[in-house]
């Protein structure tokens, strides 16, 4: 099942995911990062593929916009 | 030779007489990042040293969040007009991942004060290359361009 755009926790977040940041950039998360620039409050979410690298710092409990999200059940 | 294959923001490859011979503060710079205030400690450095063979290096990127979302011409303007910044800046450049600038593969393999190479952590991170070409300090971004780490490591490196 691919999800519809939606807003979900930062940390519900997971690899795979297509996000999209304030900047309206998408990305694809291939890593998450447990904190960001020392702060435990944070998160880091990165696309590194042939594709791109790109960073999304999220608060961990603040909300993203997950584009799109598809399901291993399915 | 740190100009090697750099291409300034305005298409033009940089004139390695900016750059050869100079201590050289390589900084990934964006317009939009609570960092961004960071350009007034970096063109007080470029006042201060600039004429000792000392020049500030400024590489727009992208890769954060999206804060550098601007055209060449937008960038420069935005660090003239709001900044007053002096320094060079080239094109738009990735500083990680696979589609990094080679300049960037050289400064990413030295670690910080910590002891951690790698990836470019934020905007604003600070790469110190000596007159020999050599990398010689690694500064990640919380810490100011005039703190005294950074001033203690230009002013040993000076030609």
């Amino acid at each position: 099942m691919t999800v519809a755009p939606a807003t979900i926790r930062a940390t519900h977040v997971r690899l795979g995911d297509r996000l999209r940041d304030r900047s309206g950039t998408e990305l694809t998360v291939t890593r998450i990062d447990e904190e960001f620039m020392g702060q435990a409050n944070m998160l880091a979410f990165v696309e590194d593929s042939e594709e791109q690298w790109f960073k999304m710092p999220a608060l961990r409990d603040g909300n993203v916009e997950l584009v799109r999200r598809d399901d291993e059940a399915d | 030779m740190v100009a090697d294959g750099l291409t300034g923001i305005d298409g033009r490859p940089i004139d390695p007489a900016i750059l050869d011979r100079k201590a050289v503060l390589v900084v990934n710079v964006a317009s939009k990042c609570g960092l961004t205030p960071q350009y007034e400690g970096l063109e007080r450095l470029q006042a201060r040293y600039g004429a000792a063979g000392f020049t500030v290096l400024g590489v727009p990127c992208n890769q954060f969040a999206g804060q550098e979302p601007g055209t060449p011409e937008e960038i420069q303007q935005f660090c003239s007009t709001t900044y007053g910044a002096s320094f060079p800046l080239t094109e738009k450049l990735d500083v990680n991942g696979s589609h990094r600038h080679p300049l960037y593969e050289r400064l990413t393999a030295v670690p910080d004060t910590e002891g951690r190479a790698g990836e470019v952590e934020w905007n604003f991170e600070k790469f110190l290359i000596s007159p020999a070409g050599e990398v010689v300090g690694r500064f990640r971004p919380q810490i100011e361009p005039e703190d005294d780490q950074v001033t203690r490591a230009i002013e040993r490196v000076l030609p």
